[in-house]
């Protein structure tokens, strides 16, 4: 005759639901690391593209005109910062998210505003998308129009940017400035997949404690 | 909710770098750099340990850095002060370097997170 144990509830597979939340906690602890690893890889491929960009515009403007030495150092703020918040996943996770904010100055208020509502559109196209062919094309026309708007005062930072180096630089400059701008990106997705991983390191962490305890 | 860690929130918070000259010049060409009225920036061009040191207590301590991009052979000349860390912001993150390529092994975050992978951890947890 089968004894039933009604204290512990199992499942198909005999896992409880215990097991199972400590199963999905090391899958996350894992993916979160093998992302983590991915990310640096990324990083690094990136960052020697702009090393090299970099000392090809050395090259061709001379080692004097891409110097250190050239760098502002009369007092301004940085163009691009960090939006930091607490994860909303969990309410006691202690998780910071961070957000990275492009070329976002007081001036370019209108520009971050436009770069929203653009990456919106981009989310739900089909919302707008009915019609004739001729609104669809409105539509485009006018996406294409705030992009544009929303590129010239990101342009203006980034000509701004490299204006220590002097007026006209070589096309490599700004190569490996794109190059270190896509590096920056990578980057933050690394800080958020670092808090994550820790995250998820310490809910492991704090059942195999309560495990080794119960022993 | 005793053990709840405050996170500081921030709408501009700032990239701190502590790295060779490319590296550096490249982020502020991204327009991480910031100068502020007592002419202290965000940025050191490594030179000396002491220097290293310094800063990075320094970077770590301020509430305007959400980010400190240490370049990992630097790291490594610290790494008694990088694995010591363990606030959540600024979060430190060891970054390759030209001459010297990213290694996993000495990698603060996964020195931490290892041991879970180890002989006696599988063990233990099999008792």
């Amino acid at each position: 005759m089968e004894v039933v144990d009604h204290e512990t509830p199992s499942l198909e597979n005999g896992q409880t639901d215990k097991e199972v939340e400590e199963n999905a906690n090391v899958l996350q602890f894992m993916d979160s690391m093998d992302a983590y690893l991915t990310l640096i890889h990324s990083l690094s491929s990136t960052l020697r593209r702009g090393w090299l960009e970099l000392a090809s515009a050395r090259h061709s403007m001379g080692a004097s005109r891409v110097n250190t030495v050239l760098l502002d150092h009369t007092s301004h703020p940085a163009a691009t910062s960090l939006l930091v918040t607490q994860d909303e996943g969990k309410v006691d996770s202690g998780k910071p998210h961070f957000t990275l904010c492009k070329w976002a100055s007081s001036s370019n208020e209108n520009s971050l505003l436009g770069e929203k509502q653009s990456s919106q559109d981009k989310l739900h196209p089909q919302l707008r998308h009915r019609g004739s062919t001729e609104l669809y094309e409105e539509k485009t026309s006018s996406e294409n129009k705030a992009s544009r708007e929303v590129d010239d005062p990101v342009q203006k930072e980034r000509s701004k940017s490299l204006s220590m180096f002097g007026t006209l630089v070589s096309p490599k400059l700004r190569a490996a400035q794109l190059s270190f701008e896509a590096a920056l990106e990578t980057l933050v997705e690394i800080a958020n997949m670092r808090s994550e991983m820790l995250c998820a390191f310490d809910q492991v962490n704090m059942k195999l404690a309560g495990r080794k305890d119960e022993k | 909710m005793a053990n709840r860690v405050q996170i500081p929130t921030s709408n501009s918070a700032l990239i701190a770098m502590i790295a060779d000259e490319d590296t550096v010049v490249g982020f502020l060409m991204a327009g991480v750099g910031n100068v502020d009225l007592r002419r202290k920036t965000n940025y050191l061009i490594v030179d000396s340990i002491k220097q290293i040191e310094d800063t990075f207590k320094e970077f770590t301590t301020r509430e305007d850095i959400a980010v400190v991009l240490i370049s990992q052979y630097v790291a490594n000349m610290i790494r008694f002060l990088v694995d010591s860390y363990n606030k959540p912001v600024p979060a430190i993150l060891e970054i390759p370097s030209k001459d010297h390529p990213y290694d996993p092994a000495h990698d603060s975050v996964l020195s931490r997170v290892k041991y879970l992978f180890s002989a006696e951890s599988v063990a233990s947890g099999r008792r």
